[in-house]
């Protein structure tokens, strides 16, 4: 059985690939987090920032002998280029994609870039599935037939809810077979949409992002697409460093956003249909440890 | 229309360098209705070029659109005189234009004196709004009239994104999210299962240029 289709809870933890060339970042990144998670997600020149490969990144997490899950996005490659880091992608060991449509250009550092969305990454998603008939998109034979096991995001707090309800249907008969959805703060909103989307049946691992204080929730409130980071939030981490300063207040204002994150886990975890979390810990996978031990989720299940 | 904005002063100085005599063109279509290249714009740019030495012979002012090529090149013959004594020509019209005038006259050069933007509507004047990507295979049909090719950031097919929050685009808060009105519009027709159903990655050859047609005249 694959991993991400245990009965167990499920955790699985995002690394950023380097933003430049040293591999051994990757290793580094993958050794501090993988005794704590299922599998490593690997983004895909998240914010449309130039970073290491997935692909290569992901084969570094399998050299490290972790679980890899390579994201990929529409937004920097069309059909054509998209099949072909596919077959490269399987013919390195890699076998659990994610797709997602990336975000926009303009939001990252080379907002002069030309975007390409030749497809959505509902498309991807059954163009992945096509290839493992066995024939490429032109309806060639393929010189071997890769295997994956796919899957997609959605974002809760999008709208209109009733239509993300529908994508995530759309993913799914696109032959997503799990979904991580973006960082949750504010749990009611994905607890309807588990409940609207309840029928799909869908493998859902709930994003999980630790704040490192109200500076990067206020950043991420206004720079990354689809997150909502609810007043209250923001207002008990400044509460948690008020009064200090330097070192103890970043500790302070650290240690309420690992509590607040291991809050969100188990809020989560009483919500139906939630099979894991997602941890996200942007630029942050030092937090992912203890993180997963404060919830509980420590150790991790023998590989199965 | 064909959307356009005047290149700034600095830049139509800079591409004119070297090149005293000028003859403008303006029209009544896209470049009127844009003010770019109406007659109001054509003496505005004539004064500014004066003002800066050059000399502005007159202007060519093409009922229509510097599109057509036959009512251009008739007004071209009605203005010979200063065409022949010209030494640049400057455009205040689209791309068309330009390069309509560097086919038609090919032994002058003739300079944009536009940016061309978009394919859009116009609300009022001096303001105006995309609507068409000329992608060449309509589905305004499916879409309840709403077209997502040239209307989302990110011309997705099965949208909206996840950046899709009250209404707005990720890429800014200005820009309304279009499945956001394609749903709505499509819920009050009753028509949500156009887009409930996956739609297919799409033949986007329709779309690639250069592309010309012909068109078989009526019976």
């Amino acid at each position: 059985m694959h991993v991400l289709e245990s009965n167990d809870f499920v955790v699985t933890s995002e690394i950023g690939p380097p933003r430049g060339a040293d591999k051994t970042l990757v290793l580094e990144r993958t050794r501090l987090v993988m005794d704590y998670c299922d599998a490593i997600n690997i983004t895909d020149n998240i914010r449309g920032i130039p970073s290491m490969s997935s692909a290569t990144c992901a084969h570094f997490v399998l050299d490290a002998g972790a679980e890899p899950i390579m994201q990929m996005s529409t937004r920097d490659r069309n059909r054509i280029s998209i099949q072909s880091e596919l077959y490269s992608a399987y013919a390195l060991g890699i076998r659990n994609i994610l797709f997602i449509t990336g975000d926009h250009t303009l939001l990252g550092s080379h907002p002069e870039a030309k975007t390409v969305y030749d497809i959505d990454s509902i498309q991807a998603l059954g163009l992945a599935s096509h290839l493992m008939g066995g024939t490429d998109l032109a309806g060639d034979k393929l010189e071997g037939t890769p295997e994956f096991f796919l899957g997609s995001t959605f974002n809760p707090y999008a709208d209109p809810l009733e239509l993300h309800v529908i994508r995530a249907e759309k993913k799914r008969d696109a032959g997503a077979k799990f979904f991580q959805t973006q960082a949750i703060f504010d749990t009611a909103r994905l607890e309807t949409f588990m409940d609207k989307a309840a029928d799909l049946k869908l493998r859902v691992l709930a994003g999980i992002t630790p704040l490192k204080g109200p500076i990067m929730a206020n950043f991420m409130n206004k720079s990354v697409p689809g997150i909502k980071i609810p007043e209250e939030v923001i207002k008990r981490l400044e509460a948690a460093g008020r009064g200090l300063k330097g070192e103890k207040k970043r500790e302070a204002t650290r240690a309420e956003g690992l509590l607040i994150a291991t809050e969100v886990i188990r809020a989560v975890r009483r919500i139906k249909g939630i099979h894991g979390v997602h941890l996200m810990g942007i630029d942050w996978e030092e937090s992912i440890p203890e993180i997963v031990k404060s919830a509980g989720l420590y150790p991790r299940p023998e590989v199965r | 229309m064909i959307v356009m904005n005047l290149k700034s002063k600095e830049k139509i100085l800079e591409m004119l360098d070297g090149y005293n005599r000028i003859v403008l063109f303006g029209d009544s279509g896209c470049a009127q209705l844009c003010d770019v290249g109406g007659i109001l714009q054509l003496e505005d740019m004539e004064d500014f070029l004066t003002k800066n030495g050059k000399e502005v012979l007159g202007s060519v002012f093409v009922e229509g659109g510097i599109c057509d090529e036959r009512a251009l090149k008739k007004e071209i013959e009605e203005k010979r005189a200063i065409i022949d004594k010209a030494d640049a020509f400057l455009v205040q019209a689209c791309g068309v234009a330009t390069q309509n005038l560097s086919e038609i006259l090919p032994e002058k050069e003739s300079f944009p004196a536009t940016d061309s933007k978009f394919l859009g509507t116009m609300p009022e004047r001096f303001y105006h709004k995309e609507r068409c990507a000329m992608c060449g295979e309509c589905i305004l049909d499916l879409t309840a009239g709403i077209c997502p090719i040239a209307r989302c950031s990110k011309g997705i097919l099965n949208g909206p994104c996840g950046g899709s929050m009250d209404g707005r685009c990720e890429r800014d808060a200005d820009t309304e999210c279009v499945w956001q009105l394609i749903f709505d519009r499509l819920k009050k027709l009753d028509k949500l299962d156009n887009i409930s159903r996956i739609w297919e990655i799409r033949d986007w050859r329709p779309a690639q240029s250069p592309r010309n047609i012909i068109h078989t005249p009526s019976e």
